[in-house]
């Protein structure tokens, strides 16, 4: 449990740091606050030849406002300082909320959100000690063609379990990718990918710099449901956003975090609750659309059984409480 | 003597040690650095069973600064118990058994030398749980154990089956209960150094010396006196650091082998792997009770899961003396049974044994009550014991608070309104316990004690109870500064050194308060009666008339400071030891129960919790818990809520959080973060209720509240969850898809 050897890089601007990232041999991992990062080093879950600092880059800091409203949030600002953001907390504060739900104040004070956006699936039988996956044997993830978790899966389903995707995904934030090659812009959305392994989009040497979240004036909630309050990975996240007041809404966003490898839209349960409204009807439609919106579910951390109700319970405590939030 | 003669006894007195802890001035082992120490680690078993084909260690061994390496070939005669090789030996019995060992001088390379040993296993069919090893034609562990059963515990008292015949009603409930660790602040770690043959010095972590004195000199063919245990402060113990654990061995042996002084300290997942808590347990009771609610018979019938070596046969008897001692009863039939499984050897957890079994009983015996169409508080009170009540385990009770403690819970928590009449998903549940105060497991059950009064009149008080974090020491030096009259804050403890403090088996069995504070009690006394002694001439009084209280010795019936009829307590000593005689004051006692077997005194508790399960998600919150509790005489009522906080706080954790997940012998959830223990938001409001039976053989009256509290709350917290589901709960603990698993068959069954 003690840390590996490897280099430590620290660039003073992104352009550096890019550079670094694409000079750095095979393995590099960029590091934002490593509360992910620097324990799954320990466990040899990944062994980089070379870390590179990104926490203080001056490019990746701080919060931006436009004119129209639209903010700007640098990568790598601490978690402790977004939840205290007057800028976020007055006008969404369902996602300082999804911030606030990370870990613990400790945690935020180093955790950044780019970190959190990037932080690794999890699976409790590859996030152990390299002597306890030695005894188990290795997986998708460690190397072999093998699946503990869903016996003959041919994809790593690891979960993802950052609090902090759901929301934004929700308020339709994008993200802005770079690396030395140039940079891009896409849907947070459509930032993660079905695979516990290549869990994001970001190619070699890319790097997370900043998030966009457009101005919104839907009503927005965000729920999480852990063994305990406070400082643990969810069981379950929700996000849902709706236009419209009390039982009425015709544009809806709903997605789920910590169930599966990538956030899950309930695509399906949006459509029956603008149909028929955030009542009983409406939500009793949507539920009932949940168990095949999931699919397939894992064991992980909690019983695939237990993880389908919960998902129907999200839905429906969110949407209670949204229909309910003061116009 | 009435409370008013006490000064310092009964005080809310804060912990004499508290400002050394919350500034970090307190030394614990891993704080201790000698000079040239190693650092140990230990290559463990991947497999859960298996045959050792070979081990090489030759590469490990060329690693520059690796000082030693040891297998069973270095050690072929070091056995950690009768049947336990230190290190496996030819077959490994459970993922995470010792295997092999290093000591470098770097703990990274260290950690490298473990992957340099070349280990080869065959893999052999294992029995990784408690169904499997009792299945008939499961593999077999040991050949000296056919169907895997390691020993086997039958005790009746009177005559069960006359009084089944006799009952009018008998019940019968099953439950299960899951691997458990006792969790504890500070990690297993131990620095031992070896490096003359002659004295074995070990650093660690310990609930009391003795055992793990006996334990290294047997192993390494030592004398008892050959083996120094030092364990200065001690991050918790929840009964996980009553005996040595094979760490302790190793590290004494690579530190033999190496010459020089080896730390070990367990990472945080090691602990899980080398843990001895809680095993699976299943658990049937059957109670047979007369029409009018008067229980006839009680009966137990336990399977534990031992591990793959027994080494805590203790857990397998205690159940059956502890059916005795809380109803007036005809019979009692006690069945047990330790088996052996491919898992790390289990122990206990915080509250023992009791303390899981009650939250089965507890709901057994509500069903009981709810089949006769009683209240369960009601039931309980009638049945329960009284003072002076000769149990048929022979057990003798002076003193007993039980019904006074089951009254004030009902009465404070609003029990008879509440009761049957919540709104579905609430719950309300009442529990009730006792705990011995000490007994006797060896010929004797011994504390001793010294005082030292300096000349400047600072009194050093040498005690072996170590302080776990309970408060034992502050107790004590309360104990000692009543006696002579002086303040907590003039007593300095010595302790945790078995080459200087004298004789203590230490601090288990809920013995701390009550056995070493007589042993305390009789050491003060014993220099009391030294001083008076020399003053009662100077004062023209016999010693008896002497009254040591403020800092002063006066005569009795004068004021404290009455010309010619009093002196301060230090211009005493000094005249003690400035005088002709030139005598200093050292104070000895020691305490022993008198009794041949068993405990002289019982503490008695009862509780009522309140919960609410969300019916959407399964989860439960405890609201509130109402606590009433004969503790004999609160020598320290701050340090005595602290203890109840903790374990309210530990018995709702063992009854809705806590479970070893096992996967085919591996521990899933091998850390804090996964292995989901409540924290203080979880904490419900505690309101305590203190019934301070004055017990005649305790420390001012006093007995224990050690573990007692946490049996009860157990039992509440059970019996709650219960009541607001509508049913019994028979698995443990009651996580959310557990209970939300129960709501949506009810659903279901209610639908169709």
């Amino acid at each position: 449990m003690l840390l590996p050897d490897h280099d430590f890089l620290k660039p003073r601007t992104l352009a550096e740091g890019l550079d670094a990232l694409r000079d750095a041999p095979a393995g590099t991992r960029p590091l934002g606050g490593g509360t992910d990062l620097v324990f799954n080093m320990r466990c040899r879950l990944v062994a980089p030849p070379a870390v590179v600092s990104l926490k203080d880059l001056p490019e990746l800091q701080g919060v931006a406002e436009s004119a129209d409203g639209t903010l700007r949030i640098g990568a790598g600002s601490r978690l402790t300082d977004l939840v205290a953001d007057p800028r976020i907390t007055a006008r969404y504060p369902a996602l300082a909320a999804a911030f606030r739900a990370v870990a613990s104040r400790h945690v935020r004070n180093l955790a950044t959100l780019g970190g959190n956006l990037c932080l690794d699936t999890r699976c409790w039988f590859t996030n152990q000690t390299k002597e306890w996956r030695d005894a188990k044997g290795p997986c998708l993830k460690t190397g072999v063609d093998a699946c503990h978790a869903i016996q003959g899966s041919s994809v790593c389903v690891a979960l993802n379990n950052a609090d902090s995707p759901p929301a934004l995904i929700a308020l339709g934030a994008t993200v802005t990718l770079a690396s030395a090659a140039g940079e891009r812009t896409l849907p947070l959305a459509d930032f993660y990918r079905d695979d516990g392994i290549r869990h994001t989009v970001l190619g070699p040497g890319e790097i997370l710099v900043s998030v966009t979240v457009p101005p919104v004036t839907d009503r927005l909630v965000f729920r999480k449901e852990t063994a305990r309050q406070g400082m643990d990975f969810a069981y379950g996240t929700i996000a849902v956003r709706a236009d419209g007041r009390g039982e009425r809404a015709t544009r809806l966003v709903i997605v789920l975090g910590s169930l599966t490898t990538a956030p899950r839209r309930l695509v399906a349960a949006e459509e029956k609750l603008a149909a028929l409204g955030l009542g009983e009807a409406g939500l009793a439609a949507a539920e009932a659309t949940v168990r095949d919106a999931l699919g397939a579910l894992t064991n992980l951390y909690s019983p695939a059984a237990y993880k389908r109700d919960l998902a129907r319970t999200l839905l429906s405590k969110a949407v209670t409480e949204l229909r309910e939030l003061p116009a | 003597m009435s409370t008013d003669d006490l000064s310092v006894i009964g005080r809310r007195q804060p912990r004499l040690d508290g400002f050394d802890k919350v500034s970090g001035r307190s030394v614990f082992t891993d704080d201790i650095v000698l000079p040239g120490q190693l650092h140990g680690r230990i290559l463990r078993s991947p497999h859960a069973r298996a045959r050792i084909v070979s081990i090489d260690t030759s590469r490990a061994l060329a690693l520059p600064g690796v000082k030693a390496v040891v297998t069973s070939a270095d050690a072929p005669d070091l056995m950690f118990s009768d049947r336990q090789p230190l290190l496996a030996r030819g077959f490994v019995h459970y993922a995470g058994e010792e295997v092999a060992a290093v000591a470098a001088t770097d703990p990274l390379i260290a950690e490298e030398a473990l992957d340099l040993i070349d280990v080869v296993y065959e893999p052999l069919p294992s029995v990784t749980s408690l169904r499997k090893a009792m299945q008939p034609g499961a593999p077999v562990l040991h050949d000296w154990a056919p169907g895997n059963v390691a020993l086997t515990h039958d005790k009746d008292f009177g005559d069960p089956d006359a009084a089944f015949a006799a009952s009018d009603l008998v019940v019968t409930d099953e439950f299960r209960s899951p691997v458990q660790h006792n969790t504890l602040a500070e990690l297993h770690v131990v620095l031992a150094d070896f490096s003359n043959p002659d004295k074995l010095h070990l650093y660690t972590p310990t609930q009391g010396a003795p055992m793990y004195q006996m334990q290294l000199a047997k192993a390494f063919g030592l004398e008892t006196s050959q083996v120094r245990i030092v364990y200065g402060n001690v991050g918790g113990a929840f009964t996980g650091r009553g005996r040595a654990k094979p760490h302790h061995l190793i590290a004494a042996l690579l530190s033999r082998v190496a010459g020089k002084p080896v730390k070990i300290k367990a990472t945080g997942d090691e602990e899980f792997i080398m843990f001895r808590g809680s095993g699976e347990t299943e658990y049937r009771f059957r109670t047979g009770v007369t029409r009018d609610g008067r229980i006839r018979v009680l009966e137990a019938d336990v399977s534990f899961d031992a591990g793959a070596h027994a080494e805590w046969a203790m857990i397998l008897w205690l159940p059956a003396p502890y059916l005795n001692w809380l109803y007036k009863v005809d019979a009692v039939r006690y069945r047990g049974r330790f088996v052996y499984t491919n898992t790390v050897p289990k122990g206990s957890h915080h509250g023992g044994i009791f303390g899981r079994l009650s939250a089965g009983w507890m709901q057994h015996l509500t069903h009981v009550a709810e089949e006769l169409g009683m209240d369960p508080a009601e039931f309980h009170r009638r049945n329960a014991i009284d003072p002076g009540h000769h149990a048929l385990d022979g057990s003798d009770f002076a003193s007993c608070g039980l019904k006074e403690c089951i009254d004030k819970v009902v009465e404070r928590s609003g029990w008879k309104q509440k009761y049957g009449r919540l709104p579905p998903y609430r719950g309300i549940g009442l529990g009730i316990g006792a705990q011995a105060s000490g007994g006797k497991n060896a010929s004797n059950d011994t504390s001793a004690a010294l005082v030292k009064v300096a000349d400047d009149g600072v009194v050093t008080l040498y005690t072996g109870i170590p302080d776990m974090g309970q408060g034992s020491h502050t107790v004590m030096g309360m104990i000692a500064a009543e006696v002579l009259g002086v303040e907590p804050a003039d007593i300095r403890i010595v302790a945790g050194d078995s080459d200087i403090t004298p004789f203590d088996w230490g601090a288990f069995s809920q013995r701390g308060t009550f056995t070493t504070g007589n042993a305390v009690k009789a050491a003060a006394e014993d220099a009391r009666a030294q001083l008076a002694a020399i003053v009662a001439p100077l004062l023209g009084a016999a010693p008896e008339d002497l009254v040591f209280a403020a800092r002063r010795i006066h005569v009795k019936g004068q004021p404290p400071d009455a010309a010619g009829k009093s002196l301060s307590f230090r211009e005493a000593v000094g005249k003690a030891f400035h005088g002709a005689e030139g005598r200093p004051i050292m104070g000895r006692g020691f305490f022993n129960s008198p009794r041949p077997s068993g405990s002289l005194a019982y503490s008695f508790g009862a509780q009522v919790a309140e919960v609410e399960v969300d019916p959407e998600s399964g989860a439960v919150q405890v609201l509130k818990v109402t606590a009433a509790h004969d503790i004999g005489r609160a020598l320290n009522p701050l340090a005595v809520e602290g203890q109840l906080d903790g374990q309210v706080f530990s018995g709702m954790s063992q009854v809705l959080y806590e479970e070893c997940r096992m996967d085919g012998g591996q521990i899933l959830n091998p850390s804090r973060l996964e292995y989901k223990l409540p924290r203080t938001y979880e904490l419900p409001e505690v309101e305590y209720i203190l019934v301070e039976t004055i017990d005649p053989y305790g420390p001012f009256g006093a007995k224990e509240v050690g573990e007692g509290p946490i049996v009860v709350t157990m039992a509440a917290v059970a019996n709650a969850v219960a009541n607001a589901m509508g049913e019994l709960i028979p698995r443990m603990p009651m996580t959310p898809w557990r209970l939300l698993r129960v709501i949506r068959h009810r659903e279901k069954q209610n639908r169709g």
